[in-house]
């Protein structure tokens, strides 16, 4: 059986954590995505947005 | 259903994402108090502005004790009054209206921005911090002279701006 997100365990290691499919690359990559679009976000709206001045408060 | 460890850690890793951004957003809103530009202000005639006692005469004026309102008119091509002055460390309201056509009024480098439209009143407050002198632009294509349609905004200290307004009309 190829090795590809389709793919089943056999009947003996359906239960427990063990994993017969390990993407790392996949999660890896989906954590830098995380990171980038967080530290973003903070640089977006916490520095540039409420650091300018005349910020509107009513 | 089986659902893979790590699809569950991307899983919840999304929803954090969502919540950070709803929560970043709610923080501006009750933290810094960060508010929309609404349509509080009744409309008026924009062909009748010389009638109008805020806007036949351009003006800042004193309301509160560190409150001031400015009253500015958007026109082809340019904002008054020119310039703009308001005092440092206090709570300005800006109305901003138009004579003529959709103008903006974005007072650059800041997030004083709004739309300005014929016979409505756009109203912003915002609190100045120390002297600082502030170009705005109109960000709507308005005509011709679009491209030279500025204003002034300075923030100036107490004093001074107790002595320009004095001494400017007398009062």
């Amino acid at each position: 059986m190829g090795r590809n997100e389709t793919a089943h365990g056999s009947a003996n290691d359906v239960s427990g954590d063990i994993e017969e499919f390990d993407p790392i690359g996949t999660l890896t990559l989906i954590g830098i995505y995380f990171v980038i679009l967080v530290l973003s976000w903070v640089y977006i709206y916490y520095i540039e947005f409420l650091g300018r001045d005349l910020v509107i408060v009513g | 259903m089986h659902i893979h460890a790590y699809e569950k850690l991307w899983l919840a890793a999304s929803l954090l994402l969502i919540l950070f951004l709803l929560g970043s957003v709610t923080y501006g809103a009750v933290g810094p108090g960060v508010a929309m530009v609404t349509d509080s202000e009744p409309a008026i005639d924009a062909g009748a502005l010389d009638e109008d006692e805020r806007f036949s005469e351009p003006r800042v004026e004193q309301v509160g004790e560190n409150e001031y309102e400015a009253y500015v008119l958007a026109f082809q091509f340019g904002f008054q009054p020119d310039p703009i002055v308001v005092p440092e460390n206090s709570t300005v309201t800006f109305y901003v209206t138009s004579r003529d056509v959709i103008h903006g009024f974005e007072v650059v480098g800041t997030n004083a921005n709004t739309m300005v439209v014929p016979g409505e009143v756009s109203e912003i407050t915002v609190e100045t911090d120390g002297p600082a002198e502030y170009g705005i632009v109109c960000n709507e294509y308005c005509g011709a002279g679009h491209h030279a349609m500025e204003g002034k905004l300075e923030v100036v200290p107490q004093s001074e701006f107790d002595e320009r307004t004095n001494g400017g009309d007398g009062e």
